[in-house]
């Protein structure tokens, strides 16, 4: 009982969380920046269809390739779709890449019966599964996009707050908007393993929303976001350990349970001030 | 010898998808000068300063900016200074005033290192604005409307451009800080910049500006002001009767709202 915590499986879901964290921090900063919050549910509900895909594909004889490259390619086409769109049409393209993304999923599914469950599997997630592999895949990704959020860190928050003034000013604003999408989309399939399709949202969004509601500054937001994320996930993970229940749903309830918890903090100062 | 070219605009035809928001656009500005575009919302004054920026190219016809075509977009962009309309912004996260000041120093600089130097021109330029360095850690979200429109001033000076484009600078500015805008505006005039100013109300200006434009989806006029302000070219713009009051300057103001 005392090794428990030392279990190759249990070492992993740890990295897993502190992953996730690092992702909601500054994948989830810039959703909130952005305001695209849509676009992390289309693009993690996409990513089941490319996942399914690459598992029928497998399963056909082709070589098998970890099913959320699938995904993360599928999540790509959804990120480069928004950023071609116009701003007033955006939730609608996401919103419409969503539904189909998901009748393709359930579609592929219903022709892979025997390896349906793998597929489920990343709508629900679980961060106890996840493999070495997942763990390089997300490290990279995550490695990733920390580095082009600090090369283009002072690019992504001009688009965010003015994306005309961005371009008058001479940045090529709408590469740097399809770059920042992108990282976004990147980063809502790396929690797809870990939390599962339904919950990314969840543990991508709330943090940084929450943040954003008390930080003081950008950093603080990132900052925070990390912190509120990587509690709720070892939380979830704590939790589990007691309770046979599954460690991202509980994280992603404590997540949001914490937005909330800091909405409702904030507008009963503000009634008080008043 | 080169010749000393402003922006010159020939026969301009824009639009989005298919409807058109400007057509038959031609005019000259001369480096140096200030110049006021005026006319109703949806006129296609953004738009017209948009085209000027080399953010949008126009379907026909042609633009010139300091001898540069609108489709030579870096050279164009590193002369020019802009402020959005405050509309136009989202700002709801914790955004700092330093950082909204460095975002136009730091395009220029190609998003290379800030430094020190850096910070000091953000708060010489906003000093113009009278506002001071502590403003820096201010979170641009928290700052009043009119604020807000300095900060966004302040962004558009401090990149010391050639041409300086104002959208609607001066609503909700209280009336001693627009004069310090205008006051900074008529000194970067008499260091030659060219100044092109988006306003809806002209008054506070018409002592000032060299030329008005006066827009509704096409040039209803554009030249010296007693030319452009008449009667009869404020009801095309309008479409409604505008009364024109003379100062003792012998400037006419259009006397805009209920006159009742
Ligand atoms: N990105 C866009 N896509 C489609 N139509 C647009 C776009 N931007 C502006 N328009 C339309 O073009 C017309 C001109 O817009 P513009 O913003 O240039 O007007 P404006 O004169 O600046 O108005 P205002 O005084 O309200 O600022 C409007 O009818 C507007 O709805
Ligand atoms: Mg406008």
């Amino acid at each position: 009982m005392e090794l428990l915590p030392l279990q190759p499986y249990i070492i992993r879901a740890l990295l897993g969380v502190f992953l996730i964290s690092l992702n909601a921090s500054i994948a989830g900063s810039f959703t909130v920046f952005r305001n695209v919050s849509f676009l992390v549910a289309g693009a993690s509900h996409s990513a089941l269809a490319g996942a399914a895909l690459f598992i029928l594909l497998g399963s056909m004889g082709m070589p098998e390739i970890n099913p959320i490259v699938g995904g993360l390619i599928f999540a790509l086409i959804v990120a480069i779709s928004a950023g071609y769109t116009r701003k007033e049409d955006i939730n609608t393209v996401i919103g419409i890449s969503f539904a189909m993304s998901m009748s393709l999923a359930v579609l592929l599914i219903s022709m892979i019966r025997e390896y349906s469950s793998r597929v489920w599997t990343l709508l629900i997630g679980d961060i106890y599964l996840l493999t070495q592999h997942d763990i390089y895949l997300m490290v990279g990704v995550t490695a990733f996009n920390i580095t082009l959020i600090l090369m283009f860190y002072r690019a992504f928050l001009f688009i965010s707050f003015d994306f005309e003034g961005a371009e008058a000013f001479g940045l090529n604003a709408r590469l740097y908007n399809y770059v920042l999408l992108s990282i976004i989309a990147l980063s809502s399939v790396i929690l797809l393993k870990g939390v599962g399709a339904i919950l990314v949202f969840a543990m991508l969004v709330a943090p940084a929303a929450a943040s954003n509601e008390v930080a003081r500054n950008i950093r603080e937001v990132f900052l925070f976001s990390f912190l509120i994320a990587l509690l709720s996930g070892l939380g979830g993970i704590a939790v589990s350990f007691f309770v046979d229940v599954s460690p991202g749903a509980f994280a992603s309830l404590l997540a949001t349970l914490t937005y909330f918890f800091i909405l409702s903090l904030r507008r009963l100062s503000g009634k008080v001030q008043i | 010898m080169v010749k000393e070219e402003g922006i010159i605009a020939e026969n301009l035809f824009f639009r989005y998808s298919n409807f058109p928001v400007l057509s038959n656009i031609s005019f000259e500005i001369k480096k140096g000068e200030f110049v006021a575009i005026t006319g109703p919302n949806g006129s296609g004054k953004t738009t017209l300063l948009k085209l000027i920026l080399g953010i949008l190219q126009p379907e026909s016809g042609k633009i010139t900016i300091y001898g540069h075509d609108s489709s030579e977009r870096e050279q164009i962009q590193a002369i020019t200074g802009f402020m959005p309309q405050r509309e136009h912004i989202s700002s709801g996260f914790p955004i700092l005033v330093r950082d909204v000041m460095m975002m136009g120093i730091s395009a220029r600089k190609r998003l290379k290192k800030l430094s020190e130097e850096d910070e000091e021109i953000a708060i010489k330029a906003l000093e113009a604005v009278g506002m001071n360095e502590e403003f820096l850690n201010r979170k641009f979200d928290r700052l009043s409307g009119g604020q807000k429109q300095r900060v966004l001033f302040a962004r558009a000076i401090a990149v010391e451009p050639e041409i300086l484009l104002l959208d609607e600078p001066f609503n909700g500015v209280d009336i001693p800080s627009q004069n310090r805008m205008l006051d900074t505006v008529m000194e970067l005039r008499r260091k030659g910049k060219t100044v092109i100013i988006v306003v809806h109300n002209i008054n506070p200006l018409l002592h000032h500006i060299d030329k008005l434009m006066l827009l509704r989806n096409r040039l209803i006029a554009c030249g010296r002001i007693e030319e452009v302000l008449t009667e009869q070219n404020l009801r095309k713009a309008y479409g409604a009767s505008i009364p024109i009051i003379y100062c003792e300057e012998g400037f006419g103001h259009p006397v805009y709202g209920d006159t009742h």
